[in-house]
């Protein structure tokens, strides 16, 4: 607001550039992970792939893709959501969801970058992956578009979002004298907020956002194929991998979203920076998602419990009744309470933002049991031939290199919203006064 | 040009795996891998059960579901209908495995050893060279690290590396020199049979078109190089037992 930088003239706004206690003991915590992270990982690249829990399908009697695979799909399907929520929010120029755009977009090129990390350390020879991705690649393959469409495209169209939404902020920061006041130039790129300039990022990143909401759909349905496309597995197989896939994702990414958006307010000491109409906004669209997964979930059930054949009967046994029971039946709980719970404050129109932060940590963790449960049982109990059923765990190895990926988002995007502010300059007033 | 096929007959395996045997030793593979593994099935309540027995190696299949999710072409088919992996190329992503309905493929989880089978054999001591005439032991056989095929890659598979997959290869380095593999070399009641299918008027041929050969999982639209004749497709009633302790 005007009246902190009166007070403090040389302080940057939002507390851009000010390391206070809170931060630096979380971003302590962040390198902490990190460095597990990296031992684990230094510990799975000596020993070999060994030191995590995976084995083989079929007679080693264990799962092949385990807790990595499972993140890849939970942190893309986050990301997913970032750019959607952003982009929807310049394509129907929804004015008082502006606030949001830059935690959204730094949310999705974050848990990308995580998400490709945790393709790499999945990898049997990571190295050789990096080169050989490149240069053997294969379209036929369905990982053709995992690798392509999300890690490069999207990465790319969403970085250049961030960029050019961030400059008109950039240009306005860097009249502060401060540290930061090359890097701030350096954004702006020459940006000054003239009238053709305001007119032309207007139309610059409506089209780019026309042109990204495709690009991700395809690309988290390519994700989706990934598993959706092979017949030898029972329970991937299907048309509802892709959409069920598109819908989780937007689910696990808006309720990341809303507990992100509660962080930066609370870092940027200012509730009327984000108003309760943002939340409520997001906390309708959470539970809109959330209704929409459930009814994909109930369909799924329905068409398993009804045909099974006799796979698909043991693979379903282990979802609802047996080894995976407790995961199942917890993701159903940490969806649907949640939805009962937003459903009575939209009911009610009163939002508590305290709710909906625990919404949103609840639904990503039902999120990654939902991704754990496609990817392992179709492996360990899905096996067309009649092997006897198998088992996974991850190993501390994978348990501390997932850690670490976590780490790594965290310091990343701590270090953002200290280098630059999260949430737009001067929108604040419009968004009060809409209010 | 030959294609190859492999004929199974079931009326014949007595589950006594000398299969797995002879693929272990001519290509070293290592701990917990079965590149030819022998299902020994029981089925039905006591004292009504039966057994009965399915040698499964790579069914080589002409619609391979692993060749097509491989991401960077190091899983491919050679036009006689040989299935192979290049080491070199594979970047241990695991797609291929998944993709398989039959669980043929097998990734090498940490450094295999150089020899599986026999450490405690000094094969330049004279008494062992005297049995065995100087031949090679498998894991020095030069065959396995050789270039095969139109394509030259290192596909034999004895180079077992860390990190990448592996599966049956048909024993490429024997079919390319024109001997059987070593499953169908060994097998003593010739269950095995090994064979162009090419050339409609050769034995496998023949006894395939007379015997009215089934293929593992039809359903799955592999397409099989691998016929199987007698017996029947196993159901999932089916109990495996006596499994190879294969966990590593």
């Amino acid at each position: 607001m005007a009246t902190q930088i009166d007070t403090h003239p040389t302080a940057l706004p939002q507390q851009v550039g000010q390391l206070t206690t809170g931060w630096k003991l979380a971003m302590g915590a962040s390198f902490l992970l990190l460095v597990v992270g990296i031992v684990a990982f230094i510990r799975e690249l000596s020993t070999g792939m060994i030191a995590t829990g995976m084995r083989n399908v079929g007679t080693m009697g264990g799962a092949s893709w385990g807790l990595y695979i499972t993140m890849v799909v939970y942190f893309i399907g986050v990301s997913f959501a970032g750019i959607t929520i952003a982009a929807l929010v310049r394509i129907f120029n929804l004015r008082q969801l502006r606030p949001i755009a830059r935690i959204a977009e730094l949310l999705t090129v974050v848990f990308l970058l995580m998400g490709s990390l945790a393709i790499i350390v999945d990898l049997g020879q990571p190295v050789r992956g990096v080169i050989n991705l490149f240069r053997y690649a294969r379209p036929q393959s369905p990982f053709f578009g995992t690798f392509s469409l999300v890690i490069a495209g999207y990465l790319a169209a969403s970085l250049i979002y961030l960029y050019l939404g961030g400059r008109r902020d950039a240009a306005k920061m860097a009249e502060y004298p401060s540290r930061l006041q090359r890097f701030h130039r350096w954004w702006a790129a020459g940006y000054s907020d003239t009238p053709e300039e305001q007119a032309r990022h207007r139309k610059t990143s409506f089209w780019l956002a026309v042109t990204i909401i495709p690009l991700l759909v395809i690309a988290t349905s390519t994700l989706g194929f990934v598993f959706g496309l092979q017949v030898g597995r029972p329970g991937w197989y299907g048309t509802l991998q892709a959409p069920a896939f598109v819908t989780l994702a937007g689910v696990s990414g808006t309720g990341l979203i809303i507990v992100l958006a509660v962080i930066v307010r609370r870092m940027v000491h200012d509730k009327t920076a984000l108003g309760i109409d943002v939340f409520a906004w997001l906390g309708k669209f959470l539970l809109a998602l959330v209704i929409v997964y459930l009814y994909f979930m109930t369909v799924e059930l329905l068409t398993l419990l009804y045909s099974t054949p006799e796979v698909e009967k043991q693979l379903s046994d282990a979802l609802l009744f047996g080894q995976y029971a407790w995961i199942y039946w917890g993701s159903v709980a940490l969806l649907a309470i949640p939805a009962i719970g937003l459903m009575w404050q939209a009911l009610t129109r009163r939002w508590n933002v305290g709710w909906l932060v625990a919404a949103g940590i609840a639904v990503n963790l039902a999120a990654i049991g939902k991704r754990f449960l496609i990817v392992v049982p179709s492996q360990t109990h899905g096996t067309l031939l009649p092997y006897e059923v198998g088992s996974y765990s991850p190993s501390w190895v994978e348990y501390g290199v997932v850690l670490g990926l976590f780490g790594l988002g965290a310091l990343m995007i701590g270090a953002f919203v200290k280098a630059f502010p999260p949430l737009p300059l001067g929108d604040r007033e419009e968004v009060t006064a809409d209010a | 040009m030959a294609k190859y096929a492999m004929v199974v007959d079931l009326n014949r395996c007595q589950g006594c795996r000398a299969c797995t045997e002879a693929c272990k030793i001519e290509n070293n593979t290592g701990q917990g891998m079965f590149w030819m593994h022998v299902f020994r099935f029981e089925d039905g309540a006591f004292p009504e059960t039966r057994m009965s027995f399915l040698p499964r190696p790579c069914q080589h299949c002409d619609n391979a579901p692993c060749v097509k999710v491989c991401p960077t072409g190091a899983r491919f088919k050679r036009e006689d209908g040989i299935v192979l992996t290049d080491p070199d190329r594979c970047i241990g992503c695991r797609y291929c495995e998944l993709a398989c309905p039959y669980g043929v493929n097998y990734f090498n989880w940490q450094k295999p050893k150089d020899s599986q089978y026999s450490d405690v054999i000094s094969w330049d001591d004279p008494d062992i060279q005297a049995i065995t005439g100087g031949a090679y032991p498998p894991y020095k056989n030069p065959d396995l690290d050789k270039e095969w095929g139109p394509e030259g890659r290192r596909t034999a598979g004895g180079n077992h590396a860390k990190g990448v997959m592996e599966k049956c290869t048909f024993c490429v380095q024997r079919v390319e020199q024109g001997s059987l593999p070593a499953c169908v070399d060994t097998c003593p009641v010739t269950a095995l049979r090994f064979g162009d299918i090419s050339d409609s008027e050769s034995p496998v041929s023949r006894f395939i078109r007379e015997n009215e050969a089934w293929s593992l999982l039809e359903e799955a639209g592999t397409k099989p190089s691998v016929f199987y004749v007698g017996g029947k497709p196993p159901s999932h009633s089916y109990k495996e037992v006596e499994r190879p302790k294969a966990r590593v």
